[in-house]
């Protein structure tokens, strides 16, 4: 059929796989470097492509000196663009998979930083509990990620933005949340040992 | 391993930086993708821009590349909504380029009929396609039958090489040689045409 050398129809035969995508692997890294390395290889994916769209319609037949000056021209602005790299497909769903635990975490901070504030805010006229708030709070803010740390300082700073669905679930619980300072912070203790815990 | 992700192993290469691996893609879609333009754009001068466009935007476009669709179909997409978006910019920024002077008088089917055919290429062009084309398909006719069943079973009917294995009653490696025979007997015949020069143009 041919008399070009055994290893030139090796290289042609793993480029014909290519083109079905019938390779991989090694195989795969091996066939884009004869395109990088060797002009006849970059000539045989070439004809081998064209085989293929004249297959399909006569109106995808090309001149080849058309097609190699469009590449030419892409590959001069392919270098002016920054090399792109994604992360490898598992990893990506992998992290798709978990993306929403970061703001459930988030939520769950915030909520527990929320209730013990508004807890103790309702127990105001035990001074103590109250001036202990910002230095027992410190420790569960350390449950939620860095990144989302800051949101929980929303509800310290000011009371006025208590979302008023936790007043409706105050006034629900009036009877638990007026009990006693010393429940409130035994529950305040229970959050910072589980903080440390981790 | 269906038609649809023939492209992914080029795909992860270009993900993983191997910006060959993407000029690899280009050689491949870059007619398709030059047909379809040349249908939505009647200028035909436009369209290698527009399609080098295309790719352009594709390459940047692809770490968002999922995989949910097939390669083409993605990059079917962006070359239709640059070409969308060349057409209102020409529509705000009128260009009269030299061919859409000359076909301004032709009648619109056969303009149409014209721009299909050639693209705007030049005469000798058009000339070189047509005998690139008659030399696939007299080539494709020359073929044994097991040779032009197993390229035809692959490339018009896009199956993998397993599903011509079970069709051809063959083992897979036998489908691999025997596609890879057909278009190396096609390539044969071919290469005078390509390139005198082969490999210096690539």
């Amino acid at each position: 059929m041919s008399s070009e050398p055994a290893n030139v129809m090796a290289n042609r035969e793993r480029l014909s796989a290519l083109v079905d995508g019938e390779l991989d692997g090694d195989d795969v890294v091996r066939a884009c470097a004869l395109w990088r390395d060797d002009g006849e290889s970059r000539a045989t994916w070439h004809a081998y492509q064209l085989i293929g769209d004249v297959l399909r319609s006569d109106d995808l037949a090309s001149d080849a000196s058309r097609d190699g000056a469009f590449v030419a021209a892409l590959r001069a602005r392919l270098a002016l663009e920054p090399v792109v790299l994604a992360p490898a497909a598992p990893p990506v769903q992998r992290a798709r998979r978990f993306a929403w635990m970061a703001p459930a975490a988030a939520a769950a901070g915030f909520a527990a930083v929320a209730i013990v504030v508004t807890v103790l805010r309702n127990n105001e006229p035990e001074v103590a509990v109250a001036t202990s708030v910002p230095a027992a709070l410190v420790p569960t803010s350390a449950l939620e990620p860095p990144a989302k740390a800051a949101n929980a300082e929303t509800p310290i700073a000011g009371p006025m933005v208590r979302d008023a669905r936790l007043d409706y679930y105050l006034a629900a619980h009036k009877q638990f949340s007026g009990s006693s300072a010393l429940g409130a912070q035994g529950f305040l203790r229970a959050a910072t040992a589980d903080g440390t815990g981790r | 391993m269906t038609a649809a992700d023939a492209d992914a192993p080029l795909v992860e290469r270009v993900k993983l930086g191997d910006v060959k691996a993407f000029e690899m893609l280009v050689v491949k879609y870059q007619r398709r993708i030059e047909r379809l333009i040349g249908r939505m754009v009647r200028d035909v001068d436009l369209v290698p821009d527009i399609a080098q466009e295309t790719f352009i935007r594709a390459y940047r476009a692809i770490p968002q590349f999922r995989g949910d669709s097939a390669f083409y179909t993605w990059l079917y997409r962006i070359a239709v909504n640059t070409a969308k978006k060349a057409l209102v910019e020409l529509k705000r920024d009128p260009v009269v380029t030299e061919s859409s002077l000359a076909s301004r008088g032709d009648d619109d089917e056969t303009s149409r009929v014209e721009n299909e055919l050639s693209d705007g290429e030049t005469p000798d062009a058009v000339l070189a396609s047509k005998e690139v084309a008659a030399a696939v398909n007299s080539a494709i006719e020359a073929l044994s039958e097991d040779l032009r069943q197993a390229i035809t079973l692959r490339e018009i009917e896009g199956l993998s090489y397993e599903e011509i294995a079970e069709l051809m009653n063959c083992p897979i490696g036998t489908v691999r040689s025997r596609i890879f025979r057909a278009r190396e007997a096609i390539a044969l015949k071919l290469r005078p045409l390509l390139d005198t020069r082969e490999g210096e143009r690539w």
